[in-house]
C-alpha cells in the first residue's frame, strides 16, 4: 500500500513537472512573440496610449498613497532607532537610500501588480474565454501584437516616472515627518540626503522600472490568454496572474538591487 | 475548397477526433452534425489553423497549412469568414467598429470604403438604427447577425458557423438560417455549418457529415440522410420525427 502511495505521488510529481515545463516554454515564447511585435507599435499608438493611460496617469494615486505611508513610517520608525544612538540627523541619508533604492520602486511595483496586473488578466481572461482573442486570429490580427505589446511598452514607459513619482513622494513625506514629528531641521534632512546619494542608487532604482514593466506585463497577461473554464477560469488566473507577478517582483527587487550594488 | 485528410486530434488522453477526412466543395453548405462536445468545434479551429492536429493534414484551396507559421496562416485565414458560437464580438466596441475593426486592422482601404462596407452589412443584417449601439444592448439574434455581417465584410470565399442558431428563439433562428440560405444565393459564398440541430440541417445544408464518436460515420447529400442505417443516425432521426 505505501508502495503503491509512493508510485502515485511519483506519477503527479512527473505530472506536475512536465506540466510546469511546459508552461515556462509556452510563456518564454510568448514573451518572445511579445518583444518581436516591438516594430509594429507605431500601428498600435493609440492602443500604447490608451494603455499609458491605464497603468500610468490612473495609477498615480494608488501610487502617491502608498509612498507617502511608507516615507512617513520609515520616517517616524527610522527617526526613533537613530535618536537612541543620538544619529537623528542621519535620518534624511537612512530614508533616502530605502526610498530609492528599494521601497519606493517595489511598492510602486507591488500596488502596479495588483492594479495594472489585475486588469490585464481579468480583461484578457474574459476575451479568452469569450473567444475574442480567437477572433483575433481568424480574422488574421496577431492577438500578442495588438493586446500585449501596446501594454508592455506603455508599462516600459509609464514605469519609469511612476518610480520617479514613488520616490518624491517617499523623501517628501519622510521629510516633512523628520520637520514635524522629529523636530528635525529640514536643511539638516536634505544635507544628509543630497551630496550622499551616488549614481549607482539611483540605478538601482530605476533599473527595476523596466524589470517590474517586463514581468508584470507578460505574467499578467499569459495568464489571461491561458483562462480556460468560464467566469471562475478568469478569477483563477486573475488571481494568478497577480500572486506569480508579485512573487517575481519581491525576488527581482532583491537581485537587480544585489547585482547593481556588487558590480558598481 | 477546404480539405481534411485522416486529421487526428487528443487533449491530453483524450482522443477527440480519429481519422477524420472531410472536403467542403466552393458554393456549397456542408453542415457538421454531431451531438455536444463531440469536437464540431474543433473541425472549424482546425479548418482554420487555429489549432493544429495531431495527424494528417489541413488543405485550403490546395495549400497544406498544418505545419505552416501563424503569421503565414494570417492570408489564408482571410479568405474564410468565421462565425463564433458566441459571437465573440468586442463587446467594448459599438456595432458598427466591430464591423469595420478588421477592415481598419488589416485591410490598406480608404475610411470612405470601410464606411460603405460597414453600412453595406448594417443593411444586409436589418440593424439600421442600431450603428452606435453596443453588443450587449442587443438581443441574441441581433448579436448574431453582427457576427455574421463581420464575417462577412471581407468578402470571404467560404463562411464557418459554429452553431449558428443555438440560444436563439425559433424566430431569431429561422431569420438565422434564411440568412445563411440568402448567402450563397446573393453572395456565391460556401459554408460550413457545426451544429447539433438536425432541423438546421435540412434547412439549409446541401451535403452533411455526422460526427460520432469522434469518427465521421456519414458524409454525403443531405437528402441521402435518411438512408443512413447507423444507430446514432437513426436514433436522431427517429427524435427528430417524434419531435414534428
Amino acid at each position: 500500500m505505501l508502495l503503491t502511495f509512493a508510485r502515485n505521488q511519483e506519477k503527479a510529481i512527473a505530472v506536475w513537472l512536465k506540466n510546469f515545463i511546459l508552461t515556462m516554454q509556452e510563456f518564454f515564447l510568448f514573451s518572445v512573440r511579445a518583444f518581436i511585435s516591438f516594430p509594429k507599435v507605431k500601428r498600435y499608438w493609440r492602443d500604447v496610449l490608451d494603455q499609458a493611460s491605464i497603468c500610468g496617469t490612473d495609477s498615480i494615486p494608488i501610487v502617491l498613497v502608498s509612498a507617502i505611508s511608507i516615507g512617513s513610517l520609515l520616517a517616524i520608525e527610522v527617526g526613533n532607532l537613530l535618536e537612541d544612538f543620538g544619529a537623528k540627523t542621519m535620518l534624511g541619508r537612512s530614508t533616502s537610500l530605502t526610498v530609492i533604492r528599494e521601497l519606493g520602486p517595489l511598492l510602486m511595483g507591488l500596488m502596479l501588480s495588483a492594479r495594472f496586473g489585475s486588469r490585464n488578466g481579468a480583461e484578457l481572461g474574459a476575451m479568452q474565454i469569450s473567444e475574442q482573442i480567437d477572433a483575433l486570429r481568424a480574422f488574421g490580427t496577431d492577438p500578442v501584437a495588438k493586446l500585449v505589446m501596446p501594454r508592455l511598452v506603455a508599462a516600459l514607459i509609464m514605469f519609469l516616472p511612476l518610480t520617479a513619482l514613488s520616490d518624491y513622494a517617499g523623501l517628501q513625506s519622510a521629510a516633512y515627518m523628520a520637520e514635524h514629528y522629529h523636530r528635525l531641521d529640514p536643511g539638516i534632512f536634505w544635507n544628509a540626503v543630497y551630496p550622499r546619494l551616488a549614481p549607482k542608487d539611483f540605478v538601482v532604482g530605476f533599473l527595476k522600472a523596466p524589470v517590474f514593466a517586463i514581468i508584470i506585463t507578460l505574467v499578467s497577461s499569459f495568464n489571461g490568454f491561458s483562462a480556460r473554464g468560464g467566469t471562475a477560469g478568469v478569477g483563477r488566473s486573475t488571481i494568478k496572474g497577480i500572486v506569480v507577478s508579485s512573487g517575481l517582483v519581491l525576488i527581482a527587487n532583491f537581485y537587480v538591487s544585489k547585482i547593481v550594488l556588487e558590480n558598481m | 475548397m477546404i480539405e481534411l485528410r485522416e486529421v487526428s486530434l487528443k487533449y491530453g488522453d483524450k482522443e477527440i477526433l480519429k481519422n477524420v477526412s472531410l472536403t467542403v466543395r466552393d458554393n456549397t453548405i456542408k453542415a457538421i452534425l454531431g451531438p455536444s462536445g463531440v469536437g464540431k468545434s474543433t473541425i472549424l479551429k482546425l479548418m482554420l489553423g487555429l489549432i493544429k492536429p495531431n495527424n494528417g493534414q489541413v488543405i485550403i484551396d490546395g495549400t497544406d497549412i498544418t505545419n505552416m507559421k501563424e503569421s503565414s496562416l494570417y492570408s489564408i485565414r482571410r479568405k474564410m469568414g468565421m462565425v463564433f458560437q458566441g459571437n465573440a464580438l468586442f463587446d467594448s466596441l459599438t456595432i458598427s467598429q466591430n464591423l469595420g475593426f478588421f477592415l481598419r486592422e488589416n485591410m490598406k482601404l480608404p475610411e470612405d470604403e470601410i464606411s460603405r462596407r460597414v453600412t453595406e452589412q448594417i443593411q444586409f443584417a436589418g440593424l439600421e438604427g442600431y450603428e452606435d449601439q453596443l453588443p450587449e444592448s442587443l438581443s441574441g439574434g441581433m448579436r448574431r447577425r453582427v457576427a455574421i455581417g463581420r464575417a462577412l465584410i471581407f468578402k470571404p470565399h467560404m463562411i464557418l458557423f459554429d452553431e449558428p442558431t443555438a440560444g436563439l428563439d425559433p424566430v431569431s433562428s429561422k431569420k438565422i438560417l434564411s440568412l445563411i440560405s440568402s448567402l450563397r444565393h446573393n453572395n456565391n459564398l460556401g459554408a460550413v455549418i457545426v451544429t447539433h440541430i438536425i432541423d438546421d440541417v435540412f434547412n439549409v445544408a446541401d451535403c452533411v457529415a455526422v460526427l460520432y464518436q469522434g469518427e465521421i460515420i456519414f458524409d454525403d447529400v443531405t437528402e441521402k440522410l435518411h438512408e443512413a442505417q447507423h444507430p446514432f443516425i437513426r436514433s436522431i432521426l427517429s427524435d427528430k420525427i417524434l419531435e414534428q
